[in-house]
């Protein structure tokens, strides 16, 4: 395509020079050190996030795992505790009483578990947002 | 990419890219510097990927069009009353910009057009690198630049 002499000479004339270069790259990294502190502040406090969901992970396992294995090392036909009351329904409930506490505690970790994932999930959503939005705004 | 390789290839390239987002944003000084440390913000945050050796301008042009595309869409419901203003003040201030009426005939392209009449006339690329820069196709870009020189001419009545 061939260039349009007359715009091509005014385009030329009016090539801008700007006087304050200096102050240009001072603002620039200025905003540079704002967002290296923001990233810095993110990544670190997202890590602390990481480490809390992995301690509270694992402690939730290792603790229900082991409060399950004490259940279930009890004898099969001693019940957990006994009620010195006349009723059926509290009966039934003492005679599983072992049956009752491991499925309490399957489903107690089992709601941890979907809460902490639920969380991890979260924070990564919240980190690409974060990213987003530095990319978007600068700082 | 370190901190120091980026900033020094900044300060090599910054006259160009501050000129290239003047003409864009039709000689406002303020938007086009702010547009420019966006954009270098937004390339430092994405420098670690750069791996285009030796076509750095070009990557900050890229990146500087989207910049501005992104800022006149946001723009959009306010900006016939920016455009109004705008002009009061370039008429008041005709005497402080040289070149008063290339701009205000850019002003009357569509931000495609105009960046890649910029691009072409102040920056000098080829077609085949606009297309590149704009991600659009090399008869985009020839139908483009027809129909904002066409449109210049116009309003420059030259």
């Amino acid at each position: 395509m061939v260039k349009d002499k007359a715009l091509e000479e005014l385009f030329l004339a009016q090539t801008p020079h700007f006087d304050d270069n200096v102050d240009f790259i001072a603002r620039l990294t200025k905003r540079l050190d704002a967002v290296e502190y923001v990233k810095q502040h993110q990544e670190a406090t997202l890590r602390r996030y990481k480490l809390a969901m992995v301690a509270a992970f694992i402690v939730g396992i290792v603790s229900g795992a082991v409060t399950m294995a004490f259940v279930l090392s009890m004898p099969a036909d001693v019940p957990l505790f006994t009620l010195s009351v006349e009723s059926s329904i509290l009966l039934w409930i003492a005679e599983n009483s072992r049956l009752i506490a491991t499925t309490a505690i399957a489903l107690l970790m089992s709601f941890g578990i979907m809460s902490i994932i639920s969380n991890v999930q979260d924070i990564l959503a919240l980190r690409h947002k974060s990213i987003h939005i530095i990319e978007t705004y600068g700082n | 990419m370190t901190r120091e390789d980026f900033i020094s290839q900044v300060e090599r390239e910054q006259e160009s890219l501050r000129g290239f987002l003047l003409a864009l944003c039709c000689g406002n000084k303020n938007d086009a510097d702010d547009l420019a440390q966006d954009t270098l913000v937004k390339a430092y945050l994405s420098s670690a990927g750069y791996q285009d050796k030796g076509r750095f301008r070009s990557w900050l042009f890229k990146i500087a069009h989207n910049t501005f595309l992104n800022h006149k869409a946001s723009l959009r419901t306010t900006e016939s009353i920016d455009e109004a203003r705008t002009l009061v003040s370039n008429a008041a201030a005709d005497d402080s910009f040289e070149h008063q009426d290339l701009y205000l005939a850019l002003r009357t392209l569509p931000p495609k057009e105009r960046s890649a009449i910029t691009l072409f006339y102040l920056s000098e690329y080829s077609i085949r690198e606009i297309a590149t820069i704009t991600d659009t196709s090399e008869d985009a870009v020839k139908k483009q630049l027809s129909r904002g020189r066409d449109r210049l001419r116009e309003q420059l009545k030259y």
